[in-house]
């Protein structure tokens, strides 16, 4: 067990133009239980193979513990790895493709059978320890991928998309089960995973990247309620928070008929960098219907912004209103969550009003949160 | 806009020092193979072919002299070349038709296909040596099953490997018998074309000639050229049968170091690396015997070149 | 199109028992399909039984031939009057037969051992590794692979005979097999090519180095493609002529059995029954052991194929 540090690691691959990996900074707690997550190609396995060794750093360190691992080649890293695809040897069965690394090691036999039916225990793989790969169903051959990582008792648990190939009710399932295996062994673990519903529910803390390049690294509760630039904010929740350009005004920004109050030096440092407008940012469940009493700035219009429903999504519990509004002189896509029960019909219009404190304002020109 | 690349960091370099020894590691029998046994030799025999060379006294440089022999001369040269060109024409075309014939036929064969399968590969594995021997005594016009079998029928018996004009054809009819390597090639390929496309070929309305052109070609035309150019290449080496079948033709024996007359019928089966074997270990003169090999290696090389500029799924990347 | 349906008839159904009707037109149209798919059937069939004939008749001549006696050989009747088994044993009898049996097992095991030995870390370094000069390297393989052998073969030759002596002898086959063949090296590269490249990551995360790598993961998923080119390397060797003609003619100590066939053949020339004899236990053993590999034989010649 062991603290992982990526100290402006940057992976290039030869011939590209734009690093995969972009001086990536993040330091791993030990015992924690950090996700990598973000749009395909956004160098998050990258980053991960790097960490494993299976990709070469072109600058930077990598450290896990004080040990500088940098170029290291994956044995001498004491890691485990849990692959997308599993990567079970077709050959052994399972308990010898769990203990496959320890008898590269060295252990002997005894020890191993006894470690690999204790693992399985825990996985409830024991009677399938004599069983081929290929007569395994998918869930069970995500079990002998994560026990062949279990069984050596490394420092770091690397975990690769290792629920992808999975059917979504047995994800969920699983999801819940490596969490709670992973408190109970303690062992830092960095997973990647491109499903933010993974990441935020699964990790002590989630790393977002694009690009290569880390755009927040924060607790699930920080990153949902105070993203740190546009492209989080887009990313994290779902559906996703809604996010709609409009002009300055004294004192806050308008969006519709209502003024949003924003804070003072937030504004000042959007018009000082020449912006006319701001982002502003509302989830949909932080909209409130107005109902006529909420200040307007004309006393003619109704509060808020009046959305036109195009589509309705009854989930039971709540609903989500899909609609369109003008705001600023152009049409945007507005998502709203309503109650369950009073769902609105097609073609109804709402008004509704972003509920104070609860509105995120981010730089247009730069994406950079601006609101605090 | 290009990342200016910082040097490596001398860990990185030190990393990459050894992935390249351990490569090299597993390349060595290759690398050594490469330099011994192709290398050498080739620059061994451009080298000897500009001189004089029986084998018992030191090369001597003389030139051209052997190219002038060779093409001028040698009084086998320009038949042989002849004679190959004509059966790299007719084997590659005959074996690539037939085989793409056979190759569907044995797809469409569902009951017994084990069976047909196995007749048709048969006759491939058996050593050329016993084949053409076999094949020459069955085609012999005075013992031989078949001439017995057409006059019967009352067809014409053409003397076949006795024959001037009918020896060629009759390998042709050799190599034809051991079409199984191409069988089984196209036979793959032909199963390798998606079944929906011509599912969607027969809901547009399409034909038998409609669903060969436009869905059975384009699909296996990778595979035919690969092997009309392997064939070529092993066709332009065509040794074994033809010597053997002159052989047993002429009834004469091939006793150790006994020569016997060579390209037999009027020399009408000599082949370009026969050319090879009789300049260089039957009249011991190894130089004008390189010029030769230079020719075949000229053309053999051409047709690999012609291969890998279209088929760049030869050198697939990881 | 308008359906004529009478009383008795429903849509779709071949009326077999017309009850005194017109039948329907899809009707017809089955009945088409089915008689068109049957006559594709026979001339599929008999044809391919004919081509297969075709190609099992030489087997059955040579085979009846071989059984004759030695004066009916010599005429062109077919069938023999008396079946003279002993023509197999004075095969063997012949001063070298069991000589040339050994000699090409020799060669071909020794041979098949060597090459595959030899090509498969060559192989798995141009399929997996990155190195500056991989293409270069593949395309010298592919070189190598279409080069006759007659191109080389006098300054080879003159190695051998002259520097080291070896005229006389197989070595100058086997030897150089040990140093990787150009066609195996292709076959279980693009073999190779298809493993994913997690097997061998996972197997770096569990501790291997690359050689451990080779042998414990991939050579065990490479079974099929090994197979393959043992095989065809084994049949290069039995079925090589110009090879023993090369260095061993002068030798018939090292005479292998495709040369020592030809020789038969000079030596008994009117006897065919013997000649024939002689030819199809050279050709038997090929077939043997094709019965008994056939699976990695068929999978070897399609991996060949080179697809994509």
């Amino acid at each position: 067990m062991a603290t992982v540090t990526f100290d402006q690691a940057t992976r290039i691959y030869p011939g590209g133009d734009r690093p995969a990996v972009d001086k990536l900074n993040i330091d791993i707690a030990d015992g924690e239980f950090l996700v990598l997550v973000g749009p395909s190609g956004c160098g998050k396995s990258t980053s991960l193979r790097m960490l494993a060794g299976l990709e070469d750093v072109n600058d930077g360190a990598i450290r896990i513990g004080d040990r500088d691992v940098t170029h290291l080649p994956p044995k001498d890293r004491d890691i485990a790895m849990v692959f997308q695809n599993y990567a079970l040897y077709p050959h052994m069965t399972v308990a010898d493709n769990m203990g496959f690394a320890l008898k590269i090691a060295g252990v002997n036999k005894a020890e191993i059978r006894q470690r690999v039916e204790e693992a399985a225990k825990i996985l409830d793989l024991t009677e399938y320890l004599s069983r081929k790969p290929k007569a395994l169903s998918g869930g069970q051959r995500q079990r002998v991928a994560m026990g062949r990582a279990i069984v050596r008792e490394p420092q770091v648990f690397l975990m690769d998309e290792p629920l992808s190939n999975l059917d979504a009710k047995l994800r969920v399932q699983t999801r819940t089960q490596i969490a709670s295996l992973q408190r109970r062994l303690g062992t830092t673990t960095v997973y990647v995973t491109h499903d933010q519903v993974e990441a935020m529910t699964m990790g002590d803390r989630v790393a977002v990247l694009k690009d290569g390049l880390l755009q927040q690294v924060d607790s699930p509760r920080n990153m949902y309620d105070r993203p740190a630039n546009l492209f989080v904010a887009g990313f994290i929740g779902s559906p996703a928070m809604n996010l709609v350009e409009v002009p300055i005004t004294d004192g806050g920004v308008t969006f519709g008929n209502s003024v949003v109050p924003v804070n003072r030096e937030a504004l000042k440092a959007a018009s000082d960098s020449g912006d006319k407008t701001v982002t502003v940012g509302v989830r949909p469940e932080h909209f409130e219907i107005a109902d006529g009493e909420a200040k307007s700035v004309s006393k003619d219009a109704p509060a808020g912004v009046a959305v036109t429903v195009n589509v309705v999504e009854e989930l039971g519990a709540d609903g989500y209103v899909y609609g369109s509004a003008e705001v600023a002189g152009s049409q945007v896509d507005i998502v709203v969550r309503v109650g369950g029960r009073s769902v609105p019909l097609k073609g109804d219009v709402l008004h509704v009003v972003p509920r104070g404190g609860e509105t995120h304002v981010f730089s247009t020109s730069t994406g950079e949160r601006l609101s605090d | 806009m290009r990342t200016p690349r910082a040097a490596a960091p001398p860990a990185l370099r030190r990393k990459r020092r050894r992935e390249l020894a351990t490569t090299a590691g597993f390349l060595s029998p290759w690398l050594i193979g490469f330099a011994v046994f192709f290398a050498y030799p080739l620059i061994a025999t451009v080298y000897f072919s500009f001189t004089h060379y029986d084998g018992f006294n030191a090369p001597t440089p003389v030139g051209l002299k052997n190219y002038v022999y060779v093409l001028t001369e040698y009084p086998f040269f320009w038949q042989a070349v002849r004679n190959t060109v004509w059966l790299v024409v007719a084997m590659v075309a005959l074996r690539t038709v037939f085989g793409i014939g056979i190759g569907m036929l044995i797809t469409k064969i569902k009951s017994g296909a084990g069976f047909f399968r196995t007749a048709f590969y048969l006759p491939y594995l058996a050593p050329p040596v016993a084949a053409t021997i076999g094949f020459a005594f069955l085609l012999n016009p005075g013992t031989g099953p078949v001439d017995h079998i057409l006059g019967r029928l009352g067809l014409p018996q053409p003397g076949w490997f006795t024959d001037p004009s009918w020896s060629k054809p009759s390998l042709v009819l050799l190599s034809l018998w051991g079409i199984g390597d191409l069988m089984v090639i196209f036979m793959a390929a032909l199963l390798d074309v998606p079944a929906e496309q011509y599912e969607a070929a027969s809901l547009d309305g399409a034909n038998w000639w409609h669903r060969w052109r436009y869905v059975t070609y384009p699909n296996i035309s990778p595979i035919i050229m690969f092997a009309v150019v392997t064939g070529v290449i092993q066709t332009l080496q065509y040794y074994t049968q033809a010597i053997i079948a002159g052989q047993v033709a002429s009834g004469i024996a091939g006793n150790a170091g006994q020569q016997f007359e060579p390209g037999y019928p009027n020399g009408s089966t000599w082949t370009v690396p026969q050319l090879v074997y009789n300049i260089g270990f039957q009249r011991f003169d190894y130089g004008s015997a390189c010029v030769v090999s230079l020719l075949l290696f000229v053309v053999a090389m051409g047709c690999t070149a012609l291969l890998m500029r279209r088929r760049s799924g030869l050198m697939a990347e990881d | 199109m308008s359906n004529t349906v009478t009383a008795g008839d429903r849509p779709g159904r071949t009326s077999r028992s017309g009850r005194g009707g017109v039948p329907s037109a899809s009707g017809i149209a089955l009945r088409q399909a089915r008689r068109r798919k049957k006559l594709e059937w026979i001339a599929v069939h008999s044809v391919g039984l004919a081509i297969a004939v075709a190609f099992l008749l030489p087997f059955v001549f040579l085979f009846l031939t071989s059984v004759m006696s030695d004066s009916q050989a010599l005429t062109s009747t077919l069938w023999p009057q008396h079946w003279v088994w002993s023509n197999y044993t004075a095969v063997f009898r012949v001063h070298g037969f069991g000589t040339w049996w050994r000699n090409t097992i020799e060669y071909a095991v020794l041979g098949t051992v060597l090459t595959v030995v030899s090509s498969v870390p060559v192989a798995y370094a141009l399929a997996k590794f990155r190195f500056p000069g991989r293409r270069l390297a593949m395309m010298l393989v592919i070189s190598m692979m279409m080069l006759p052998p007659q191109v080389i073969i006098i300054p080879m030759y003159l190695f051998w005979a002259k520097q080291l002596h070896l005229d006389g002898t197989l070595w100058p086959l086997i030897i150089p097999m040990a140093f990787g063949d150009a066609f195996s090296i292709f076959l279980l590269r693009q073999f190779l090519l298809t493993i994913p490249k997690e097997y061998l990551d996972a197997a770096r995360v569990d501790g291997c180095g690359e050689v451990r790598t080779l042998l414990r993961v991939v050579l065990p998923m490479a079974r099929p493609a090994i197979s393959a080119v043992a095989l065809f390397q084994f049949f290069y060797c039995w079925n090589d002529y110009f090879g023993p003609q090369i260095y061993s003619s002068d030798n018939p100590a090292a005479w292998t059995l495709s040369y020592g066939l030809q020789s038969f053949h000079g030596a008994h020339q009117t006897n065919w029954n013997l000649t024939m004899a002689a030819t199809l236990l050279v050709m038997a053993p090929v077939i043997v052991v094709f019965f008994f590999a056939q699976k990695a034989f068929i999978e070897g010649v399609t991996l060949t194929g080179v697809k994509g």
